[in-house]
Parts: structure tokens; C-alpha cells; sequence
């Protein structure tokens, strides 16, 4: 044998043909390029039409149906835009929506303003800052479920930590208020449990964008006579602009749609002060069995999200080209 | 302008010593070139005197002053760097302005404008001050980056292989323009390349470096017909020096002690007549000349030709050594 194959991965390539049936490696070797990427693309295809193009459709028919998914039997019978001018119509989910635009400006605020601030710190390059990098991502590692469970026992005025901490340095005492239970104090309290989890993936955004900035211009503008306040204003966050309008984004769509957290810790509550657009939806298809009225809503939804999103990217181009 | 002296600096990262107990005088209104290769310890060299990095060793003075516990910004230094250093959202205009619009310079902003467009000016960039300076080509790039110094009349100006990402006439083109705005201005340059052609044109004096050691200073032309040793001989001149043992070729008058020749093109007189003792080789066209591929007793030698020398490759042709360069044993040059 003067032939025979040689290394390990020529020898495993032999076995792989051979083991082929002879059937398969004829009618493979007999396609095109093209139509063996499509043979590989097609399952994935189907399963994103199955499970992510068809219900989408199936919801657009049905927002301009009276279906009711409780009585699956029911005759469906079709109301044209009438289920679109309720929602539009409806004082409680304009309410809601404000709830929402309320929480993420904040959310949004406060977690670009710690997570850029802590990605400018970790990009200083201290001793140990890849520990604490990794420390700092271990919140957004969490499971939503296990953040607001535990968060529910942080929030307890009795025993929580959290209360504790603030009479702690505030001297009021820790059971005279409620964080989940206060009108006042509710919205807050999600506001700082989403910062809590989602600011470390904006700091990591922001981080990528810190590093993308070469060292020499920092030289540049140090030989320039450029005060550290203005190396920051000229160089640092033009240059990560486009990072972290990215962050912003991201974070934005996110919680818009904002479920998990608020259902796990208020339920929308006390009264409706932490309902979010998305507990409404649920409310009304879940609760109510409104299914064509809260189809509509979810529309509605997604076509506000699609749009504020499209224009934010073209704005993002545009400083992306600059 | 002012007279910058190095004191025996050294820098070591690590293991490896980047610079080692260098001693330099840079004279006010000179243009010195540091010539070496990759690793030199040329950039570190200026990034010692910009105060960019922290002699280990040594002191560094710019107008009899130790600059040693000095910022780069408190030195009165300007540096142009390998890489296009613009500040990439700013316009033209923005970048030159840059450094004049520093708060410790209190420049009026008419005063600003003044130097900013004088100096766009003089690099050939005036028609392009308000472009963003991502939407510039290589060659615009750098000619901003070196406006961006030359706005600003600093006791020394550095600049780190400045031309090297360009391409060939380009960097033909800003040599010359670069030698003359030094002229004009009466600047003090200290200017690092590996690149033979830019040190030959552009410098007053050219310092050899290798391996973090400045191994001999002069004028180019002491530097080219004066090597102190085999390193120096070798770095300059095209096609590079012809290195042969001392007995090879007739013509020589070697000192005692000597090992090795070195020939370049005037030290190599070539005769179709007489004796042969070479074949030729090959012949490179070069146009204006010819490189011509000489062998003799499996030695390769190469040297430059008149185009209308009428050789061809077989031919066998007389080589007598004319003043050559002697060096000895330890590569040292020995006169």
C-alpha cells in the first residue's frame, strides 16, 4: 500500500467515505452548490416559518376576528378594524403604555449611564480587573425566575437586606416601608432590580467599545495638551457613541416588552401601578379571553416597537458614518 | 526650537533592552534622522524623549532643562505617529485646530484660524479642511497628521516613520516636502525611518541604531563612504554591499588584520578586456541602469552598470577592486 493515508484526518475523511451509503454520496455528488446550502438551510427555514412566521400571521387574522380562545368551538366571525379602535380607545392601555415609556427612560438612563461608567473604570486595566469584570457579569448569568424570587426576599420590609441597607444609612426604620407594596415605591423597586441584572450587558457593550479605541490617539492628545476632561469629551465618547447608542437599543426593545420581572415581582401591582403594556396583553388574552381584541394589541405592539427601532438604526447609521 | 540632549537613556520591557545607554545631541534647527531596522529601539527612542515612556536610566534635556519628571504635555514636544493619529469625528479644520484650541495655550480663536489654514497651506490640505478626516485618503490622512505638529512651534518635533504606510510617489512627493517645510520653519526634527532613502535625503545628520544601540552618527555622506563597521556599511547603499573575503579580487591593499571587503558599485571597476576572473551571472533592467549578477569562485557579487555596457549573462569579464572597504574579524572597520 503506497497510497494509503497518512495522517489522522486523512484517515478519518476515508472512513467517513466509506461509510457513506453509496446511494446518499451518488446523489449528493450529483448537486449543484446551491442546492446543497439550501439541503442545509431548509430545516432551520421550516422550523422559523412553523414556529415564528406562522403564529405571527395567525395573530394578524385573528386581531380582526371576535375569537375567543376559551370557546374554541365558538363561530369566528370577522369584525374588521373594530378590535384596533378599542385598543386605540382604551383609557387603561394608554395608561399602561406610559407605565412602560416611564420604565424604560429610566431603565435605559440608569443603565447606561452606571454601565458606561463601570466599563470606564474596568477599561482602565487595574490589577485584577478581569475578576471583577467576571464578578460583575454574574448578575445578567442569572435566570429571570431565581432574580426576582430572590429580589421578593431583598424587597421583604421584616427581613429583607434591602430594607435593612437603606435604614441602615438612612436611619428610617426598615419595616416602615414596603418596596412591592407602595404605589409610590413599586415602580422604583423593578426599575432597580432591571438596572440591577441588565446594567453588566451594557457595561459589556460599552467595554467593546473602549477597547476599540486605539491607544495612539490618547497618546496623540496627551502630546496635544488635551486635559483628561477633554480626551473624554473628544475622544472617548464620540468614539463609543455608536456602542452605546447599540446598548440603548438593545436594552430598549427588551424592555419594552418587559414581562418576567414585573409579573415575578408586582404582578402589575398594588392596583395597576407597575402594569406594563405587556401585562395588560396578558390580562386581556389570558383573563379576559379577548383573544382577537388582544391580538390587535400585540400588533399594535410590534409595529410601535418596529418603527421606534427603524428610525433609532438609521440614526445610528448616521453616527456609525461620521 | 531648542537643542534636545539625550544622557545615556536606556529601556528595558521585560528582558529585552529596547534602548540601551544612548547619547545623542540633537542641535537646535537640525534634522536628525535614527535609521535601523524593525526592533531597533528606534520608537522608543522618541517615545522617551516625548515622555510617552520612562527612562529606566538616563536623562533627557530639551533646552538645557531635565525633562525627566515631565508629562508629555508639559514637554514642548510634537509628535507624528506610524499610524494616522486624526481624531476620526472631527473635520480637517477640528483636527489641526486641536492642539492650539489646548485651554494652557490661550490662543484667540483668529489666531487659531490664522495658523490652522497657514498650515494646511504648506501641507497642500487647504482645499479639504472641511472633510471629516475618515473621508481622506492615505496620503491626505498623514499630511493632516503632520499638519496637526507643525501647527505648533514646539522646542522639537518627533515623528515615527511617518510615510511608511504610503505608497511610493507619495512618499517621494511629502520627502521633499517635509525637508522643505523643515527649511523654512529653521525646525528641530529628530525623525525615525528604516528606510535608507529617506535618511540619505531628508537628514542633516543620520544615527545608525541596532539592537538599542546608536552605533555611529554623521552626515550622510560619512555614513555612506565612512562606515564605522560592517552593521553601519550594510544599511546603506543600493544594491546593498558586496561583502567578499579579502583575497578574492585583485586590487586590494589590505590592512593587517583585515577579513572581509566590502564593495559597493564605485568600489568595483569592471573590464571586458584582460584577465577575466567573474562570469556574469544574470542582468536586471532596470532602465536608467542595470543591476548586473556577477559570479566569482561561487561568490555572488551584485553591482550597478551603464545600460550600454555591452555584457550578457556567460559572459566573463575582469573585477579589480578599487579603494574598497577593509573590515576585521570583528566586524570592525579598519582604515
Amino acid at each position: 500500500m503506497t497510497d494509503a493515508p497518512s495522517t489522522i484526518a486523512e484517515r478519518s475523511a476515508e472512513v467517513l467515505v466509506r461509510s457513506t451509503p453509496t446511494v446518499i454520496a451518488r446523489r449528493v455528488r450529483g448537486l449543484s452548490d446551491r442546492a446543497i446550502a439550501w439541503l442545509f438551510i431548509t430545516p432551520t427555514i421550516a422550523l422559523l416559518l412553523a414556529i415564528n412566521i406562522f403564529p405571527l400571521i395567525w395573530a394578524v387574522y385573528l386581531s380582526f376576528t371576535n375569537f375567543r380562545a376559551n370557546r374554541p368551538n365558538a363561530e369566528i366571525t370577522g369584525v374588521g378594524l373594530r378590535n384596533y379602535q378599542r385598543v386605540l380607545n382604551d383609557p387603561d392601555i394608554w395608561i399602561a403604555m406610559q407605565t412602560t415609556a416611564h420604565f424604560v427612560f429610566w431603565t435605559i438612563l440608569l443603565q447606561t449611564v452606571i454601565g458606561f461608567s463601570l466599563a470606564y473604570l474596568i477599561d482602565r486595566k487595574f490589577r485584577g480587573h478581569a475578576f471583577w469584570t467576571t464578578v460583575i457579569l454574574i448578575p445578567m448569568m442569572l435566570s429571570p425566575a431565581v432574580v426576582g424570587n430572590f429580589w421578593r426576599f431583598l424587597y421583604q420590609p421584616q427581613i429583607g437586606l434591602f430594607n435593612y441597607i437603606v435604614s441602615y444609612f438612612s436611619g428610617i426604620p426598615p419595616s416602615s416601608f414596603e418596596m412591592l407594596g407602595s404605589v409610590s415605591l413599586a415602580p422604583w423597586a423593578i426599575i432597580i432590580v432591571d438596572t440591577w441584572m441588565w446594567t453588566p450587558y451594557v457595561m459589556l457593550i460599552c467595554l467593546a467599545g473602549l477597547r476599540s479605541i486605539p491607544d495612539y490617539i490618547y497618546e496623540a492628545a496627551e502630546v496635544d495638551r488635551a486635559s483628561a476632561w477633554r480626551q473624554f469629551w473628544s475622544i472617548t465618547v464620540p468614539m463609543a457613541l455608536p456602542f452605546i447608542m447599540l446598548a440603548v437599543l438593545f436594552r430598549g426593545i427588551e424592555n419594552f416588552k418587559m414581562f418576567d420581572m414585573v409579573m415575578l415581582l408586582t404582578g402589575g401591582g398594588p392596583g395597576s401601578t407597575t402594569e406594563v403594556a405587556s401585562i395588560t396583553l396578558k390580562r386581556e388574552a389570558f383573563e379576559s379571553w379577548l383573544t382577537g381584541r388582544s391580538s390587535a394589541f400585540a400588533i399594535i405592539l410590534f409595529v410601535a416597537v418596529f418603527g421606534l427601532a427603524n428610525i433609532y438604526v438609521k440614526a445610528l447609521n448616521k453616527v456609525k458614518q461620521r | 526650537m531648542a537643542e534636545v540632549i539625550l544622557h545615556g537613556i536606556a529601556k528595558t520591557f521585560g528582558d529585552a533592552a529596547a534602548v540601551d545607554d544612548l547619547s545623542l545631541t540633537i542641535k537646535d534647527g537640525e534634522f536628525v534622522v535614527l535609521l535601523g531596522p524593525t526592533g531597533a529601539g528606534k520608537t522608543t527612542t522618541l517615545r522617551l524623549i516625548a515622555g510617552l515612556e520612562r527612562p529606566d536610566k538616563g536623562r533627557v534635556t530639551i533646552a538645557g532643562a531635565d525633562v525627566g519628571r515631565q508629562s508629555p504635555a508639559e514637554r514642548d514636544i510634537a509628535f507624528v505617529f506610524q499610524q494616522y493619529s486624526l481624531y476620526p469625528h472631527l473635520s480637517v479644520y477640528d483636527n489641526l485646530a486641536f492642539p492650539l484650541r489646548s485651554p494652557a495655550r490661550r490662543l484667540s480663536s483668529d489666531e487659531v484660524d490664522h495658523r490652522v489654514r497657514e498650515v494646511a497651506r504648506m501641507v497642500r490640505i487647504d482645499h479639504k479642511l472641511e472633510n471629516r478626516s475618515t473621508r481622506l485618503s492615505g496620503g491626505e490622512m498623514q499630511r493632516v497628521a503632520i499638519g496637526r505638529a507643525l501647527v505648533r512651534r514646539p522646542a522639537i518635533y518627533l515623528m515615527d516613520e511617518p510615510l511608511s504606510s504610503l505608497d511610493a510617489k507619495l512618499r517621494a512627493e511629502l520627502r521633499l516636502e517635509l525637508k522643505r517645510i523643515q527649511k523654512d520653519l529653521n525646525s528641530t526634527l529628530l525623525y525615525v525611518t528604516h528606510d535608507q532613502v529617506e535618511a540619505m535625503t531628508m537628514a542633516d545628520r543620520i544615527g545608525i541604531l541596532s539592537e538599542g544601540r546608536l552605533i555611529q552618527v554623521g552626515t550622510p555622506r560619512e555614513i555612506y563612504a565612512d562606515p564605522a563597521n560592517l552593521h553601519v556599511a550594510a544599511r546603506l547603499g543600493q544594491p546593498h554591499i558586496n561583502l567578499l573575503p579579502v583575497d578574492l579580487l585583485p586590487g586590494a591593499s589590505a590592512p593587517t588584520g583585515a577579513r572581509t571587503v566590502g564593495a559597493r558599485t564605485e568600489h568595483l571597476e569592471i573590464a571586458t578586456a584582460g584577465a577575466a576572473n567573474a562570469e556574469v551571472d544574470w542582468i536586471e533592467h532596470l532602465g536608467d541602469q542595470n543591476h548586473l549578477h556577477i559570479r566569482v569562485e561561487g561568490h555572488k557579487i551584485v553591482t550597478l552598470a551603464d545600460p550600454y555596457l555591452s555584457v550578457k549573462p556567460g559572459d566573463r569579464v575582469s573585477l579589480t577592486l578599487k579603494q574598497p572597504l577593509y573590515f576585521g574579524t570583528d566586524g570592525e572597520r579598519l582604515r
